[in-house]
């Protein structure tokens, strides 16, 4: 197993709040790896220090072995790396096939072929494909940015809590992707809120607090340390 | 027949206020900013297509395109040097940027061509007479009605089909999302003043054809007029530009012949602020409902 994202005692500063301090951990080819915590923990914070839409003061990110710590936000992407962002933001305006094409933005070919797998992966996009993505359900908004991001086929997919704001049979049904797409061979890094079912369906997880890495381990052994079930769990 | 004559000259008045809001609006949709000194852009154009012509005998068709070349990269210089740097600053800052933007070109031409008006050639000579000459329909007039048709049709599908243009308005809607997809913010901005620039020169052309005196200050006004024609049409839409700026010139023509010649601006401008009152967001603004 090589590791295909590591990130190195980074530390992220908004002004004089000090977001994340000192983080390291890595995501090793074909894993999914999972960062959970409570609100405000900094799991946002180091996915988008990973884009480079936020900028560590120290350390170093390296993705396939290549640093990007200096790689400007819009050149993240076409190194494989895809972000599903918090709260989805996918363009509100535009139609749901333009917001896919905007996906494969800095892909060169094989759009049609894209297109064609992120619609068998949700079928309901299609039926969609000329809505505005504004008037989609909040369900239908998730997969979009999910499909969005599957676009530019990334070796990497980071999702930032994908299951807020979803009906339990939605959030069951964003899972079952993740999972099937980590069976296809995507490595997934993935935030959540809902322990539960992050750590169910993780290889590995490490758990955030203000800022710090607390705990780290299998899916299993998190799922049934005393600590995280009282903390994280429900007791 | 006066109704329509009043009509016909609005409609290519209107259209040069339309050509001037659309590079407003774009900008704004994009930058989310007001570049006051966009009208000055269009000064610019005019003083470098009229040296062009008159001083270098170069044909109509290249000074204007020279014109539009020095006003490209003029807007690109301007966004680099002086909004670029701003682009996290609270937005009065960028305000009083540009306000000073505005100055700054005002009163290097005033430098460099000096305060004396220039008599500038319209680039198309000419009329139409119809109805026995009851009813006459300048060329330049079609030409700009013509011109301004073609920019909206060429900017909506520009923006509607193309990579490109798809990419504006990913970033014009959230610009950290737009980087996820690999869109190069900073280059999309100075493409869209790039684009917003040429345009100006366009209209700088068209506007001292229509009215051949050419000032450091010419472009202030029908500036202003263009900013307001963004707002009312709906700030940010092309569409709305379009509309807001017809409108705006046949409502001051229409004034300018039935009621007052001094009061036509106080007129167009009242009628505006009834308008916005009414609909905030302009006659095809969105008030923009975000899901959460
Ligand atoms: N733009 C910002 N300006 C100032 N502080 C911020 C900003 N964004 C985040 N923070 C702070 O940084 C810390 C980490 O925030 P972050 O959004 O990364 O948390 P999170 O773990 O993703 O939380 P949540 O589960 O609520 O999404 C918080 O204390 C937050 O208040
Ligand atoms: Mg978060």
């Amino acid at each position: 197993m090589s590791t295909i994202l590591k990130v190195n005692s980074i530390n992220v500063y908004y002004g004089n709040i000090h977001a994340i301090k000192d983080i390291s951990f890595e995501v090793n080819e074909g894993e999914i790896v999972t960062l959970i915590g409570a609100n405000g923990a900094g799991k946002s914070s180091a996915l988008n220090t990973i884009t480079g839409l936020l900028r560590s003061k120290t350390g170093s990110i390296e993705f396939n072995g290549e640093n990007i710590s200096h790689t400007p936000a819009y050149r993240i992407v076409s190194k494989g790396l895809a972000l599903v962002p918090e709260g989805r933001r996918i363009f509100q305006q535009m139609t749901v096939k333009e917001n896919l094409d905007m996906g494969a933005y800095t892909g060169k070919d094989g759009f049609e072929k894209k297109l064609e797998e992120v619609y068998t992966q949700f079928p309901r996009l299609k039926e969609r494909e000329k809505q505005v993505a504004g008037t989609l359900s909040g369900g239908e908004q998730q997969m979009l940015a999910m499909g969005r991001a599957l676009m530019s086929s990334p070796k990497l997919l980071m999702l930032d809590e994908p299951s807020m704001g979803l009906a339990p049979i939605l959030v069951e049904q964003i899972f079952d992707i993740i999972s099937a797409l980590h069976k296809k061979g995507t490595t997934i890094l993935l935030v959540e809120q809902n322990a539960q079912a992050a750590l169910a369906v993780a290889d590995r997880g490490y758990v955030l607090e203000t800022g710090k890495i607390v705990t780290t381990g299998t899916g299993d052994e998190l799922l049934n340390s005393p600590a995280i079930k009282k903390a994280y769990l429900g007791g | 027949m006066k109704f329509l004559a009043y009509l016909v000259s609005g409609i290519s008045l209107g259209s040069i206020y339309a050509i001037i809001a659309l590079g407003y609006t774009m900008v704004y949709g994009i930058a989310k900013m007001m570049n006051f000194a966009h009208g000055d852009v269009i000064m610019v154009g005019g003083y470098i297509s009229f040296i062009a012509a008159n001083y270098w005998g170069l044909p109509t068709v290249v000074s204007i395109v020279i014109a539009m070349l020095v006003c490209t990269m003029l807007g690109i210089v301007i966004e680099g040097l002086a909004y670029r740097p701003l682009r996290s600053a609270p937005s009065l800052a960028v305000l009083i940027t540009a306000i000073g933007v505005s100055y700054f070109l005002q009163n290097s031409a005033l430098l460099i061509w000096g305060a004396n008006p220039k008599a500038y050639t319209p680039v198309v000579s000419g009329t139409l007479r119809l109805f026995q000459g009851q009813l006459s329909i300048s060329y330049v007039s079609m030409v700009t009605v013509a011109a301004c048709i073609i920019i909206m049709i060429a900017l909506t599908l520009f923006t509607s089909r193309t990579r490109m243009g798809k990419a504006m308005r990913a970033c014009s809607e959230d610009k950290g999302a737009a980087q996820l997809m690999g869109i190069n913010v900073n280059f999309t901005i100075s493409l869209t003043f790039a684009i917003g620039s040429a345009l100006a020169a366009v209209a700088g052309v068209l506007l001292c054809s229509f009215s051949p005196t050419l000032m450091p200050t010419t472009g202030s006004m029908p500036g202003i007029k263009a900013f307001t024609a963004a707002v009312f049409g709906g700030i940010g839409s092309i569409p709305g530009a379009f509309l807001g700026g017809i409108l705006l010139g046949v409502i001051e023509s229409l004034a300018r012949g039935y009621i007052s010649t001094q009061l036509s601006n106080s007129i167009v401008f009242a009628v505006l602020i009834i308008i916005l009152l009414v609909r905030p967001a302009g006659l095809l603004g969105k008030n923009v409902q975000e899901k959460v």
